[in-house]
């Protein structure tokens, strides 16, 4: 390996008096798959946009194939064969593959019109060349999350790049689907393409992965090969210090049934059966798909069930829409948390008592000097780091704003609740630290439902597994009986077996 | 549990940040006070208590509408109806005084039939999830016909003595509608601010989506914008009927959706919602109003008023735009 494809030296970046990269060296070689980690903040993604041409550097130097280069706006970087693909997808999708792959980019014949055929032909080699099958005239949306990646891989292609950016590409995907991705990520390898892997997930840097470089306070903190290291002791270099790596797992005495449903069926889902109990915390996984996201829009009264009960502390109840959900005490922290979760218009703390405003009010006024105690007394709890309230919610980071979408709930008093893909978007501290509250949550009585497609922190976490496969419950599994495995069999249909 | 480092929330865009929030509150009444000083310039009629004091009155009926119009538009709606549901309740109003003789009946029968109109309208919204374009076209097609059917196309006059009183009456030299646009000003302020349903409007407006599944009574609310900016409108129907006592089925209330909405744009509030203020539509309204004066003094054809507003309009949306 003599010219690296690319070599940033010496970056430096300062945002008004503060140094978000104070030096910082990084290189790729041809056909290379480097990890680039860290924690949000670290300023992986001050150095990427300087890469992509988003923003400028204030020293060093950028060398593509041992030439300099200026990459002054996202058009040079793309011109110099520099693909960032973020973790939004930009796809439209009533458009087809072929479309989206050559949107702004279209290929006419003389007349000026476009050239269908040749289009869809070229797309076509190009997911031959991913070995990925796919229709260039199948729209866009009918799609799973796996496929649209690899459509914004192709994008990169078609404009024959050389680096290729992937910001978090799996994080909402499940494990087939990352098989998928990595596969692809093999063929790029293989035909000379350097990938930039941006993710917080260890174990897959572990497996694609062959440098990996970690961030931390706008330094290199580590760098090297991956086959020199484990997880373990990347975890560590990315905060700095040893993490807890065992399971947070405690012992707690469960009580009286809280949750019982019975025979929901819904769009999509049929024949639910599942009981929660009081301090407990119940995991649901699946592949995407499998309906579990669908289930808890149900029972919260998001969407329309069609048939089956639900019974909370016993009684049968009738749950049309989330308002009702509250009023039997049901909360809910749903998926997508920007889409879903927070008002970004709103402050912290006016995103916190939302649910629970009812609480703040007396004679018809909100009584603000109420609503900031609250808001402290949960601060400390959930350990928020949001010193000042009053700020829109949009400047903590995710794992921030979850705890205050959590506090929503236990401000109104909710004693079920149901968290959709909790730690999507969170860094790994934070992460370990909405586990955390979460069980400190139930050991002080509360009960929960965890939907997450991360096995592995459901194993440290959860009592019980309930594994759903296409909209059924597919085996539900006790914490000792639990292993990533069995579950993948019955999520992925290898087995199944009805409960009783 | 171990304290983990955090840098979330870049701290080094916090100065311009403040800064740039700073703008984004009081951009308005920066851009009103420039104005104010340029016209005290202009013309040395401007700055007298009397032309002032017109200025407030002209605004008043525009102003009202518009604050109803602020609420409905922050909530994520909009409504097209307010000029045909002014002309509409206010023919209502005045026919009902007209039989009983007594002014009440025509001010209730006028409140009355705007509440009516903007429940129409939120129910349309809330339970017909209809657009909220599209259902106050609607209603502002229908309401406008139903008036000019009922009046034959002309004006309906009013027989009951005392009812200019409304419009024309004047305590310590102001004019009634200057008090009663005022009022409502500061009332809306502290509902927006304090009330329960004020946090919820914002709320709704941000994310929709959100709000429901914070438990948010989302359709309650909407339809309480609209009702409330019904009765709004009605409150304006009542002053524009009372001041020359008679209302037009053909030109009462023209475009008067349209004056509202670049009020309600001007003041700074974003036309998809859950951002903007009360106190910003006062503004915008009072903008409106003294470029409208100002062209009269200094005897610019009032035709030309349109071109003005539309600049106004144009130039505030580009200052303001920040995201």
């Amino acid at each position: 390996m003599n010219t690296a494809r690319l070599q940033m030296n010496g970056i430096v970046k300062q945002f008004g008096g503060i140094r978000a990269l104070k030096g910082v060296d990084f290189s790729l070689q041809p056909g290379e798959i480097h990890a680039l980690l860290g924690e949000n903040g670290a300023g992986k993604s001050t150095l990427m946009n300087i890469l992509g041409g988003v923003l400028q550097a204030d020293e060093g130097d950028i060398r593509l194939d041992g030439q300099a280069v200026r990459i002054a706006t996202p058009a040079d970087a793309r011109r110099l064969g520099i693909s960032f693909i973020h973790q939004e997808l930009n796809l439209i999708p009533d458009l087809t593959v072929a479309e989206n792959l050559f949107l702004g980019a279209e290929w006419t014949n003389r007349l000026g019109w476009l050239d269908a055929r040749q289009m869809q032909r070229k797309t076509r080699e190009i997911m031959d060349l991913l070995g990925v099958e796919l229709d260039p005239q199948a729209p866009v949306s009918g799609l799973d999350s796996s496929l649209k990646q690899v459509i914004e891989i192709g994008k990169a292609l078609l404009k024959d790049s050389t680096v290729i950016i992937m910001d978090e590409p799996t994080t909402s995907l499940t494990e087939k689907e990352i098989d998928n991705i990595f596969q692809v990520m093999h063929k790029l390898k293989q035909n000379g393409v350097s990938l930039i892997f941006i993710s917080h997930k260890l174990k897959e840097v572990m497996n694609i992965c062959d440098k990996y470089t970690v961030l931390r306070d706008g330094e290199v903190a580590a760098s090297g090969m991956i086959g020199d290291t484990d997880e373990q002791r990347l975890a560590q270099e990315l905060v700095g210090r040893s993490v807890q790596t065992q399971s947070l797992y405690r012992e707690r005495v469960l009580g009286e049934t809280v949750l019982e449903v019975k025979g929901l069926a819904a769009k999509g889902l049929a024949d639910i059966h599942f009981t929660l109990r009081r301090r407990e915390i119940l995991g649901f996984t699946g592949l995407a798909g499998a309906g579990h996201s669908e289930l808890m829009e149900t029972l919260f009264g998001y969407k329309a069930k069609t048939a089956g009960e639900i019974k909370i502390n016993g009684q049968l109840v009738q749950i049309q829409q989330p308002l009702h959900a509250l009023a039997h005490k049901l909360g809910f922290v749903p998926k997508n948390r920007k889409e879903n979760g927070i008002l970004k218009d709103m402050s912290i703390l006016q995103n916190f008592s939302l649910a629970g405003l009812k609480k703040f009010v007396r004679n018809g006024w909100i009584l603000e000097t109420r609503e900031r105690e609250h808001f402290r007394h949960f601060q400390k709890q959930l350990q928020m780091k949001a010193p000042q309230p009053d700020l829109p919610i949009t400047s903590l980071s995710g794992g921030n704003q979850q705890k205050v979408i959590l506090a929503r709930w236990l401000e109104a008093d909710a004693d079920i609740i149901v968290l959709d893909q909790p730690t999507q978007g969170v860094d790994i501290g934070a992460k370990s630290e909405i586990y955390q509250v979460i069980m400190d949550l139930a050991a002080e009585g509360k009960s929960f439902i965890v939907v997450s497609t991360e096995i592995p922190e459901m194993l440290k976490l959860c009592d019980r597994i309930v594994v759903m496969y296409q909209g059924r419950i597919a085996h539900i599994l006790d914490r000792q009986h639990a292993t990533e495995g069995r579950i993948m069999l019955y999520a992925t249909g290898a087995q199944s077996e009805r409960i009783s | 549990m171990q304290p983990v480092p955090n840098q979330s929330a870049s701290p080094e865009q916090k100065p311009l940040v403040r800064v740039q929030r700073l703008w984004e509150k009081y951009s308005v009444i920066i851009a009103f006070f420039i104005l104010l000083l340029a016209a005290a310039v202009v013309n040395e009629n401007f700055f007298t208590s009397g032309n002032l004091m017109n200025i407030l009155r002209q605004v008043a009926i525009i102003g009202i509408i518009s604050l109803g119009q602020t609420i409905v538009i922050l909530s994520g709606g909009l409504d097209l109806s307010v000029g045909a549901s002014l002309a509409l309740s206010g023919a209502v109003g005045i026919t009902l005084m007209n039989e009983t003789g007594s002014v009440l009946s025509g001010v209730i029968g006028t409140l009355v039939c705007a509440v009516l109109i903007g429940v129409l309208n939120g129910t349309m919204v809330t339970k017909g999830k209809i657009a909220p374009f599209i259902a106050t076209l609607g209603m502002m097609a229908a309401a406008r016909s139903i008036g000019l059917y009922f009046a034959d196309g002309g004006s309906t006059t009013g027989k009951v003595e005392g009812f200019t009183q409304i419009a024309n009456g004047e305590l310590l030299g102001i004019a009634y509608p200057v008090y009663f646009f005022l009022l409502l000003t500061v009332l809306l302020v502290i509902v927006l601010k304090k009330t329960r349903t004020g946090r919820y409007l914002y709320a709704i407006g941000s994310n929709e989506r959100a709000a429901l599944l914070s438990a948010i009574p989302v359709n309650r609310v909407k339809l309480a914008a609209y009702s409330l900016c019904g009765f709004l409108v009605g409150c304006s129907a009542l002053i524009e009927s009372s001041r020359l006592n008679s209302i037009s089925s053909s030109s009462s209330g023209i475009s008067y959706e349209l004056d509202a909405i670049a009020a309600v744009v001007i003041g700074g509030t974003r036309l998809s919602g859950g951002k903007g203020s009360i106190v910003g539509t006062l503004f915008g309204v009072l903008i409106l109003g003294i470029l409208n004066n100002m062209i009269n003094l200094m005897n610019v054809s009032p035709y030309l008023q349109g071109l003005v507003k539309g600049c106004i309009i144009v130039i505030a949306v580009l200052l303001q735009k920040k995201e």
